[in-house]
């Protein structure tokens, strides 16, 4: 008759596993971290874009911006001499309003995906990114047109089509906590853990695998292509952990999601950042991080810059916590 | 940081306790003063006794005095009117004088009074201890009998003034009363007889005249009620039954041995009595005691002194708040994610208008056909705000038509349709719709599911009859939900949903409740 009480953990007991809650994390890291002020800086791809340039951080190139409505129709013209490319919101989260198109002619678009649109569908598209359809609060918006990237073959066997992305978990401009987000067949190709990717927690000393999750779950090998998670590695682990550890000079954001993509030719680039990132990485990697972060705050060194502290990260003892 | 959120904390719980302790005062003061209830639907009886003289005037001056109800004996006065023509008029503590010039023609004089119960101590009144009561003059024969009747009266059953009305009540009656007071005996008489024979005993007691007040009661003869002074205070004893206390329905104008009403300068006076009863609501009749109280200005700003159509809205949003309290204690302790923060409060007030089933079908209805317009409409390919502008006009659409449907169908139920906000549904029907597209129908259905799911809880906080009429009446109250609402800001524990989501990361081997 109780049953479903034991899918109940008790606050202590959640306590106890040092579990950072959706309150605490509001209160208690977001509130004193973050900067409202900040905020626009991470909201506005464009401006990300800019920011991350100026402190040497590898990101997709930028095609151009399309902000009024009576230039969407010549978008054909701006992506001219590009063989692929990205058309996103500039205000949008979550990989919402992204259209990766991977073939073109005048008439035919191919997503990633496969699906076939047609021309009018992709200008409907960038002027409901205009329209604010995909920004936060509805707002007027600018649609992004940037280079695809190419990713990398290493994760081939780890992704349902989709775009793998590593997210790093930065407070105080540490790199705290890490997992790697692949799609599924039920994701649509997309890696948002609540449209059922699979989030693989990853040793922010090694970039190997932890522990996987899917749907709140504990898994072990991928639903769709049946690898086994705990195999996966990220490679340039170093240069990861160093684009996330720069997102802190680059906003100032004292906590902070980095979204980070493996590029083929590129190696690791940001693909955005985010001031409210969200609490599901614990789970991905079967642990809490508020000790961790209290940690940080109380007895990581200051004055440090972004290798430094990959560095004090690297050198951290194995068994934390 | 942390020492911050203490001294938050700390100012806050400063905040709730003061508005806590302000909230009871003021909750104590209105239940004294302006005589407010916690339930609702509490009313008052409020009684009017009319007094009806009548007289010939004899040509002198004309000097009417008139008893007036004893506020002190269970009943306040709410008002009184005199009607009486030219006659001038001074009104004293317990009389009523009308003066007026000889007149030629019958005099009417009407005098009102609006009486409504103020439950004090019904029948007991303090009184400092009357002088000696003085002996009756009796020539010898009817000493003999009053000394016979003492004497009888102590095989009565009950206390000594019991006693001695017990046997002016016998059946059949006895042969010495019978002699002591002839018949046919009027209440009046009994009672002196009463009193005279107290005054043997050398206790105190005098008359009580009013009104026995029942539903339009017409009468010539005040009700005639006896008193006694015993054990430092004045009781009441009805002269039928010698049952002690004053009815709850009895009104006195007058004690001892004065008329109720005394006519100079006419004759042929005929005072009529009548009672009526009507029942107001307790809330209306706060501001009637408020005026009778030395409150009287603290309520001129209260928003019980507003127009009844102002204070209906004031009901309405007073209840705001309760709701909003729900909502933060849905979204940030329980943690449900609802489409939009304040939407299933705007639902579940929705429901309040139109009744709960028929307020779910309707919402249900309007939901269902219009996220299959949206569904049509996305085809279109059209820009968001146009887009939302056309489901906006369509949520119109819909409410009209079934309001016409339900019209000709003589189905009621439907009409509800028109008391939901047409904006909130749109957006409602878009995001669903976007949600929908995008992180498909489950996740959808999920949040909708969850949004009424809160809606419902709200619907049946606000709806519930007490709880509105004491926000209303208390409105003080609000500014602790205010505290309440502020403290949850800097609520830092796990929300309840979260209980369950981090489950899994609850360390192993402990047990799982």
């Amino acid at each position: 008759m109780f049953d479903f009480l034991k899918r109940f953990a008790t606050p202590k007991q959640l306590r106890e596993a040092g579990v950072l809650g959706m309150n605490r994390r509001n209160y208690e890291i977001i509130a004193k971290s973050n900067n409202r002020r900040l905020y626009p800086l991470v909201d506005d791809k464009v401006q990300t874009k800019k920011l991350a340039a100026g402190v040497g951080i590898n990101t997709p190139h930028l095609i151009g911006v399309i902000d009024v409505q009576n230039e969407v129709a010549g978008f054909l013209s701006l992506v001219e001499g590009y063989n692929e490319f990205v058309i996103k919101p500039a205000h949008g989260s979550g990989g919402k309003g992204v259209l990766v198109i991977k073939d073109y002619d005048a008439k035919r678009f191919v997503t990633a995906s496969g699906k076939v649109l047609t021309y009018n569908e992709v200008y409907q598209h960038i002027s409901n990114i205009l329209s604010g359809l995909y920004s936060l609060g509805g707002k007027y918006d600018v649609a992004v047109l940037e280079e695809m990237v190419h990713f990398s073959n290493q994760f081939q066997d780890f992704s349902y089509q989709g775009i793998p992305d590593v997210r790093v978990i930065v407070y105080q401009g540490f790199p705290a906590l890490s997992m790697m987000r692949l799609a599924t067949k039920e994701s649509g190709g997309r890696a948002n853990l609540h449209q059922g990717a699979v989030g693989v927690g990853i040793d922010i000393r090694t970039g190997h695998a932890v522990a996987a999750v899917s749907h709140n779950r504990p898994i072990r090998y991928h639903p769709d292509t049946g690898a086994d998670l705990m195999e996966l590695q990220v490679p340039f682990w170093r240069e990861h952990l160093e684009i996330a550890a720069k997102g802190f000079e680059m906003t100032g954001l004292g906590y902070l999601g980095a979204d980070i993509v493996l590029d083929k030719y590129r190696g690791p680039m940001m693909l955005e950042l985010n001031a409210r990132p969200g609490l599901a990485i614990q789970i991905a990697n079967d642990r809490g991080m508020r000790n961790l972060l209290k940690r940080i705050r109380k007895h990581y060194p200051n004055g440090l810059n972004y290798a430094e502290r990959v560095d004090f990260v690297l050198k951290q003892p194995l068994a934390i916590d | 940081m942390l020492k911050k959120l203490k001294s938050v904390r700390a100012f806050l719980t400063l905040g709730l306790l003061l508005s806590l302790a302000f909230a009871g005062y003021s909750a104590c003061y209105k239940v004294k003063y302006w005589g407010f209830n916690f339930t609702p639907r509490q009313t008052t009886d409020v009684w009017t006794v009319e007094e009806h003289v009548s007289f010939m005037p004899n040509g002198g001056d004309i000097r009417v005095s008139l008893a007036r109800p004893l506020s002190a004996a269970g009943f306040k006065i709410l008002d009184e009117y005199i009607i009486a023509p030219k006659y001038k008029i001074g009104k004293k503590a317990e009389r009523v004088e009308l003066t007026s010039k000889p007149r030629h023609k019958l005099q009417d004089i009407y005098y009102r009074v609006l009486l409504y119960d103020n439950v004090d101590s019904h029948g007991k009144t303090e009184a400092e201890k009357p002088n000696k009561p003085q002996k009756p003059i009796m020539d010898e024969q009817t000493a003999a009998l009053a000394q016979q009747l003492l004497e009888m009266s102590e095989r009565q059953a009950g206390d000594n003034i019991q006693r001695i009305v017990a046997l002016f009540n016998q059946n059949p009656p006895d042969e010495t009363v019978q002699s002591f007071v002839p018949a046919p005996r009027t209440a009046k008489a009994t009672a002196q007889a009463v009193i005279d024979l107290l005054a043997l005993k050398d206790i105190s007691a005098r008359m009580a005249r009013g009104i026995k007040l029942s539903e339009g009661k017409k009468t010539l003869v005040p009700d005639v009620m006896l008193e006694a002074y015993v054990d430092g205070m004045w009781k009441i004893y009805n002269l039928e039954s010698g049952k002690k206390g004053l009815p709850s329905d009895f009104i006195i104008f007058q004690r001892g041995n004065q008329s109720l009403v005394d006519v100079e300068g006419g004759t042929d006076s005929i005072t009529k009595f009548s009672v009526m009863k009507s029942i107001r609501s307790s809330l209306r009749m706060a501001g009637h005691r408020a005026e009778l109280s030395r409150s009287k200005s603290w309520f001129d700003y209260s928003i019980y002194s507003l127009p009844l159509n102002e204070q209906n809205t004031l009901k309405w949003l007073m209840i705001f708040p309760l709701a909003i309290l729900v909502v933060v204690l849905m979204r940030n302790v329980v943690g449900i994610q609802t489409m939009g923060t304040f939407t299933p409060m705007l639902i579940a007030m929705s429901l309040v208008k139109t009744g709960f089933w028929s307020g779910l079908v309707c919402f249900s209805v309007i939901l269902g056909v219009g996220l299959l317009i949206r569904a049509a409409l996305s085809k279109l390919n059209l820009l968001l705000v146009p887009r939302i502008s056309a489901v906006v006009i369509f949520v119109i659409l819909i409410m009209q038509a079934l309001a016409i449907v339900g019209y000709q169908w003589k189905w009621e139920m439907a009409s509800s349709a028109l008391f939901f906000p047409i904006i909130i549904m749109a957006w409602i029907i878009e995001r669903a719709s976007i949600t929908w597209e995008e992180d498909g129908a489950l996740n959808a259905t999920k949040e909708i599911v969850y949004s009424v799911l809160v809606a419902i809880i709200t619907y049946f906080v606000i709806v519930n009859e007490d709880i509105r009429h004491i926000m209303f009446a208390f409105n003080e109250f609000n500014l602790v939900i205010l505290f309440v609402v502020m403290l949850l800001g800097t609520y830092t524990g796990y929300r309840l949903t979260e209980l369950t989501r981090f489950a899994s990361l609850a360390k192993k081997g402990g047990n799982h409740v």
